[in-house]
């Protein structure tokens, strides 16, 4: 019987506590359910770094060093998964994160399950601008991912002929949202992009309810608040129904209506309950470790240059759909689902099916800017 | 705020023996549409190529079909050496940004984006400082035609000056330029 221990990294405390545990959960669910389901003898080891980029680090090199894992399933933020990939290539070993991110990485010791923008804020936008509008205002948590999907946003509300009529980002559990409400209210955009983390959404959504009640212009039908990391998981944090209405991107809803999911809302709910919703973090987790082990027993060996191009392998019907790994670029093929906050629940209003990965987000370019490629600068004799 | 740079469809050449290095850096050129090729042996300067990664451990001169005042497209050096004389060789050579060697992923795209960026901002500054010198070259133009315009109009300096300007921007040309064709001007009627 093949052995593999299973790094499991994620923050179940803290400011984005929430999210953690729904990655761990959807993770030991998964575990549970492979259990003598497969030649594997899967042993997880887990880890809460609590948010601290050292802690981060210290408990990804403990479970390769010590604890004998060649494979981890973790990382929250994408400032965490930065930490961890330097200890994750020194021991030429893998990580495999399932949270949405912002692009621009491709590393060969990564597997990317989350999607990254041509698959979350791409078609997001697509469908918000002629919709809703091109005046856009931005908001963010102050680091890579608030920077980054505010800076594209940025970029495709440009190329649309739009404006971004405001911006503003605010530190990871900072919940002083009044500036950025009092701006909404000055510069009336269209919608609003949300790129803020836990308690600072939460918050400003709160408080965009309100305003709503003030003013109906600033109400979701009018004026929605729109994000691609927004999930089941936050809403009871939020206040059931004080976000209703508002929008979202993810390549899961709990609502999805498919067999597996229909298999796996049964699970989660003897475990831990009808009341328990599962988030896109929960189903990727879910999703990402099967995924991993069926590799492993594919190969007989948890060796992670194997397991890599063991991926290519038949495809498991999951709650995502079928998991598939580019080879190429390490990511999965992700659907894109937008959903629309009622009570416990998202709406699906839209969904389309699964397209690879585009990190690097170079056939979004091919597509919209055919002509205006940059200029060549060549060698001439 | 800058565009955010896409290398699709452009072409790179690795100088430098092919190997795992080599390997790593032509699938992170992939994954950014850059189609890259690994070879050992000289650049020549008809070949059709957008950037140029070398490795500056082993490189040597001749390596290049340029001078750094020559170089036309942006170049990556890559790097494991600590060593001043091929830091030197490095810079010699015209490099743009550097990649530290074993070649980490994360550090290709950064050093294409540094590269192409720092080469055409100093092809921007070497064509200004070309026209500028240019320029400070005809300065003695302009002087001898404020004088020739004070003596003619018996007008002051600035007077001279201002008209010189005037006319210039009416014309679309520069100082110089019009200082020229007046100070010609005289001499043609003259002969």
């Amino acid at each position: 019987m093949t052995d593999l221990r299973l790094g499991i990294l994620f923050s179940t405390s803290g400011d984005y506590g929430v999210l953690g545990r729904d990655c761990r959960d959807g993770a030991m669910i998964a575990i549970e359910e492979l259990r003598g389901a497969c030649s594997i003898a899967i042993e997880p080891v887990f880890g809460d770094p609590r948010g601290s980029s050292e802690r981060y680090i210290e408990l990804a090199r403990k479970m390769l060093l010590e604890d004998g894992c060649r494979h981890v399933i973790g990382t929250v933020t994408s400032q965490a998964r930065k930490d961890v990939i330097p200890v994750i290539e020194k021991h030429d070993s893998l990580l495999w994160y399932v949270c949405p991110y912002e692009g621009f990485e491709a590393n060969p010791n990564v597997i990317y399950t989350g999607a990254c923008p041509n698959q979350h804020l791409l078609p997001l936008f697509e469908h918000m601008l002629p919709v809703y509008g091109r005046r856009v205002y931005l908001t963010g948590a102050n680091y890579i991912w608030g920077w980054e999907m505010n800076r594209l946003a940025r970029e495709i509300v440009a190329e649309a002929g739009g404006a971004i009529v405001g911006e503003r980002c605010l530190p990871i559990g900072d919940t002083d949202v009044d500036r950025i409400v009092a701006e909404v209210v000055a510069r009336r955009p269209d919608f609003i992009l949300s790129n803020m983390l836990g308690p600072s959404n939460h918050a400003f959504l709160r408080a965009m309810r309100d305003l709503g009640q003030r003013d109906p212009a600033f109400r979701p039908e009018h004026c929605p608040v729109v994000s691609c990391d927004l999930t089941e998981c936050e809403l009871p944090e939020i206040g059931f129904g004080a976000a209703d209405g508002q929008l979202a991107a993810a390549s899961y809803f709990d609502s999805l209506d498919s067999i597996a999911n229909r298999a796996l809302k049964v699970q989660v709910a003897s475990q831990f309950g009808s009341g328990r919703r599962v988030s896109s973090y929960f189903a990727t987790s879910y999703a990402t470790v099967r995924l991993c082990v069926e590799a492993v027993a594919r190969c007989g060996a948890d060796d992670p240059i194997k397991v890599r191009s063991a991926l290519g392998g038949p495809e498991t019907p999951g709650p995502l759909g079928p998991l598939r790994i580019d080879p190429a670029t390490n990511h999965a093929s992700l659907p894109f689902l937008l959903g629309r906050i009622s009570g416990a629940d998202f709406v699906i209003l839209q969904s389309r099916p699964a397209v690879a990965a585009d990190p690097y987000l170079i056939r979004r370019r091919t597509a919209a800017q055919p002509g205006k490629a940059q200029p060549n600068l060549r060698v001439v004799s | 705020m800058r565009e955010t740079l896409s290398f699709l469809g452009r072409r790179a050449i690795i100088l430098h023996r092919p190997g795992d290095t080599t390997d790593r850096l032509v699938r992170q050129c992939a994954l950014l549409g850059l189609r890259a090729e690994a070879r050992w042996r000289p650049l020549t300067a008809a070949e059709d190529i957008d950037i140029v990664l070398v490795d500056a451990d082993e490189g040597w001169d001749g390596l290049l079909p340029w001078t750094v005042a020559e170089k036309l497209i942006p170049l990556v050096a890559l790097l494991a050496s600590e060593a001043p004389g091929r830091i030197a060789w490095a810079l010699d050579q015209g490099a743009d940004a550097l990649i530290a060697k074993p070649v980490t992923a994360s550090a290709v795209y950064p050093a294409l984006v540094m590269a192409t960026r720092r080469h055409s901002e100093a092809r921007r500054l070497n064509e200004r400082i070309r026209r500028l010198e240019e320029r400070v070259r005809l300065r003695p133009l302009v002087h001898a035609a404020v004088l020739s315009l004070m003596t003619a109009d018996g007008c002051d300096e600035n007077d001279a000056y201002g008209r010189l300007r005037r006319e210039a921007m009416q014309t679309r040309l520069t100082l110089e330029q019009v200082a020229a064709s007046l100070l010609a001007g005289p001499r043609r009627q003259a002969g």
